[in-house]
């Protein structure tokens, strides 16, 4: 098990504030947005690595619980509740969302999840787009949470503590008994039951604590550019994006969000104008090549070939 | 109560096709075990491809999907030797995410190719209606309703009366004891991952002239095949040609009272239905 | 006298037309070894899994001291006291020995310290514990037997189901894995073993034998009465052997 003792937790906060000092030093609006996205999906991973990484679970529909953060993030502050509150009490709806969806969805096995959390997101999509509340196919403007010349910087660190948050969710989770039930369902749902784990209760605690935080990345991302349409917080693109961070870099590993998320994003960012014409081919030969050949992903390979977890 | 009927008529008619669809799926998902969430992919390059053929060389639809089956065999050889025999063994996930990569590469290259636009295909055929009394089809959809049955009767009949279509059940049922007695299972599997797609890409060829051809096109299809084959139970390939019946009468209905942008939606609620009342499917059998 | 510690009563169980067990009734006491014996497709597996509720029966009930726990959900068995091993061993292959045996220890504490510590112990006991680092993944078969044991001693079990725990292993390797299931009942724990054939290590360490045929219970007793059985050697070597025995 990770040890999260000694140097490490210091090594780990100077990194932490090192990043937020970017905030700081960083004049370019457009380089925090670009920071912005990448430390948001090392969020968004951390929080998907709960039920895809420890949990063994392959959701392919966590842009439900993005979409639902945002839509509910612009929906709640329209209705005049205070941007902070709506915020996290969009959280809290998707995550009572995600308990509904998660008690019909992990009653399946397999590919049958999957499909199901695909279909799941795409009614969820459709529905959207096709009620006059939710704006339909023209989308919604969403309030911004802060408002000056600093905003993408504190967006920016809005962004660094979620993903703190969720990397000390999984910290917390990967020590403790909640983890190794985790990943004992992971490995075999058979022989966790019959030490006396109840599989479905600790699928669902954690698909509840994973919605939770990928709603707030969906409210956080919905207030950063002020405008939601369905095609950009509740496609399958989202999910993808979600699942390939992690899987490239590690799913079931501590950093290995983080890695996978400032590798995709990076290259993304790098090789911009290819990958906006194509981006979805670069992650079908990404996905195959990390089947193919790194399926621990990257950090996940590199703990295997140097020991010690 | 015609309405209700024609509505009925019609989604035979689609069910038809849709049956290749399932079919083909159930020959992959049943006998292999794989996971293909590329199917739908595969259906929209054999759409392409029909496409190609129509606009470059004036071949009718209903003559190009042959030559859509037949690209999509040989390329599924590829497929399989090089993408899929790796991850044959290996857990639901990693086919999962394996397909599911294939069918990103596939469909954003299809973009690369030929562009985001939509396209269309207009035959004389799709345009001639013929009438039965109160009812009507077109001569197109009654068309591809012909072909697909004869297909499915193929079908049928290689699965149940031929060696190889023996094999592949014996494959289906139990892998071990048809290495045991000696079957050569990675050629036969081979063989089925090639054949479904096949039926993929000849459906596909088949809808051109109904559907409007763009990249994504083929991606609601997987679902719906999955929808096929649980409906008609695991390992069952008759079962998937009736679930693609039911699901054809069921679109078609919910098309004409609740209106179309909802059939993805009732499909995913057969679905979920299904597998939490009898998961083994309506012609299934229990898995041993 | 006293509630028998595990007790099935007429329990009976059908797959499609088949029936797997058919009114199959024993009970086992407090600090008893009992084997279930019989070929392959007896219904050993089955009745294990009616016990630890894999498997709901038809007919009849189970009771664990004394109270119904016909169709409870595989879990719920596991905390009431009844530990299991697979016939096919499953390890967790992504964990080490010493994780393996935290999971079951874990149903009774929280703390992943403590789980380590009494996983230690179960695995001094089982005298493995120089294994306990190593990666579950690879081991050989007589060591993942023995990991079997120890993740299901560790929940604290009353009652370990253990399904073809010697087959498998060398005879050396099956002799001292029965003398430690023969100390069992030391610790607190009965436990209900199954096998195909009469092994000699079984004959040593079962206090009871129950002979099942294909799904029905055809013998019970001590071992040496039960071996010598025209009904037993009749299902065994068939009917011509009937003779022998008389």
């Amino acid at each position: 098990m990770s040890s999260l003792r000694g140097w490490k937790p210091w090594a780990l906060a100077a990194a932490v504030l090192a990043c937020g000092s970017l905030a700081l030093v960083a004049r370019n609006d457009y380089l925090l947005q670009v920071l912005f996205r990448i430390v948001l999906f090392a969020g968004l991973g951390l929080a998907w690595n709960l039920v895809g990484g420890f949990a063994g679970q392959l959701s392919l529909g966590h842009a439900a619980f993005f979409g639902a953060g945002a839509y509910g993030f612009a929906l709640l502050s329209a209705a005049s509740t205070p941007r902070w509150v709506a915020l996290f009490l969009a959280a809290v709806v998707a995550a009572a969302f995600a308990g509904i969806i998660g008690r019909i969805v992990f009653r399946l096995r397999g590919p049958y999840f999957t499909l199901a959390t695909i279909a799941f997101a795409e009614v969820l999509r459709l529905s959207v787009t096709n009620l006059k509340l939710t704006g339909g196919a023209i989308g919604l403007s969403t309030p911004a949470l802060f408002s000056g010349r600093s905003t993408w910087g504190m967006l920016y660190l809005s962004a660094i503590a979620l993903a703190v948050t969720a990397f000390v969710i999984n910290v917390y989770v990967a020590r403790s008994r909640f983890g190794y039930y985790l990943m004992a369902i992971r490995e075999d749902e058979e022989t966790a039951s019959a030490v006396g784990i109840d599989t479905a209760s600790y699928k669902l605690r954690s698909l509840l604590i994973s919605a939770f935080l990928t709603a707030l990345g969906g409210a956080l991302y919905g207030s950063a550019f002020q405008f939601i349409v369905p095609d950009s917080v509740l496609t399958i693109d989202i999910s993808l994006q979600m699942a390939i961070v992690t899987m490239l870099g590690g799913a079931g590993t501590l950093y290995g969000p983080v890695v996978g998320a400032i590798m995709l994003l990076g290259a993304a960012e790098v090789f911009k104008n290819q990958f906006q014409e194509s981006h979805l081919l670069v992650y079908g030969i990404l996905i195959v090549l990390v089947v193919l050949f790194l399926p621990e992903g990257v950090v996940g390979g590199l703990q295997r070939r140097f020991g010690g977890r | 109560m015609i309405v209700f009927f024609q509505a009925c008529l019609n989604g035979l008619l689609t069910g038809a096709l849709y049956a290749l669809i399932g079919m083909g799926l159930a020959l992959i998902f049943g006998v292999m075990r794989i996971v293909n969430f590329a199917h739908g992919a595969f259906l929209m390059v054999g759409m392409y491809v029909s496409y190609v053929l129509f606009d470059h060389f004036g071949i009718d639809p209903y003559l190009g999907f042959i030559a859509a089956g037949l690209f999509l065999f040989l390329f599924g050889q590829l497929i399989y030797r090089f993408l899929i025999r790796p991850v044959r063994d290996r857990s639901d996930f990693m086919q999962i995410l394996m397909t599911t990569g294939i069918a990103l590469i596939l469909t954003d290259g299809a973009q690369l190719i030929f562009g985001a636009d939509y396209h269309q295909v207009n035959i004389p055929l799709v345009n001639r209606t013929l009438r039965f009394g109160a009812f009507a089809a077109t001569a197109a959809s009654l068309l591809s309703f012909v072909i697909a049955t004869v297909l499915i009767a193929g079908l049928y009949l290689f699965v149940t009366r031929s060696l190889t279509g023996q094999a592949l059940r014996a494959i289906a049922q139990n892998i071990e004891v048809a290495q045991l007695v000696g079957i050569d299972v990675t050629r036969i599997q081979g063989l089925s991952f090639c054949l479904g797609i096949a039926l993929a890409g000849i459906a596909g060829g088949l809808l051109l002239p109904a559907l409007y051809l763009f990249p994504s096109v083929g991606d609601d299809y997987t679902l719906k095949a999955f929808v096929m084959v649980v409906l008609g139970g695991m390992g069952s390939i008759e079962g998937a040609a009736l679930g693609g019946l039911l699901l054809g009468v069921s679109e078609s209905l919910t098309s004409l009272y609740l209106g179309n942008q909802w059939a993805l939606a009732v499909d995913f609620a057969v679905f979920l239905v299904v597998l939490s009342l009898k998961p083994s499917g309506i012609l299934g059998r229990q898995r041993t | 006298m006293t509630t028998p510690l595990l007790e099935l009563r007429n329990v009976s169980r059908r797959f499609g037309g088949l029936s797997a067990v058919k009114n199959v009734a024993f009970a086992v006491g407090n600090g008893e070894i009992l084997f279930l014996i019989g070929p392959n497709g007896a219904g050993k597996t089955t009745v294990f899994n009616l016990v630890s509720g894999f498997l709901h029966p038809d007919e009849g009930s189970i009771h664990l001291e004394g109270r119904d726990i016909s169709g409870v959900a595989p879990h719920e068995a596991a905390r009431l006291g009844i530990g299991r091993t697979f016939q096919l061993v499953k390890p967790l292959s992504g964990l080490t020995v010493r994780e393996n045996v935290m999971l079951g220890a874990f149903m009774h504490t929280a703390s992943a310290d403590r789980a380590a510590a009494e996983a230690g112990e179960i695995l001094t006991f089982l005298q493995m514990e120089h294994l306990a680092a190593q990666p579950a993944r690879g081991l050989p078969l007589a060591v993942l037997k023995r990991l079997e044991l120890a993740r299901a001693l560790a929940t604290r079990p009353k009652l370990i189901l253990l399904d073809e725990i010697v087959s498998g292993l060398t005879s050396g390797e099956a002799v001292t894995l029965a003398g430690l299931i023969q100390r069992l009942p030391e610790r607190g724990v009965s436990a209900v073993g199954g096998v195909e054939h009469m092994m000699q290590v079984v004959m040593k360490i079962a206090h009871r034998l129950v002979v099942l045929d294909h799904g029905v219970k055809i013998a019970e007793g001590k071992p040496a009465d039960v071996v010598r059985l025209p009904a037993v050697i009749e299902a065994y070597l068939g009917p011509k052997y009937r003779e022998l025995a008389q």
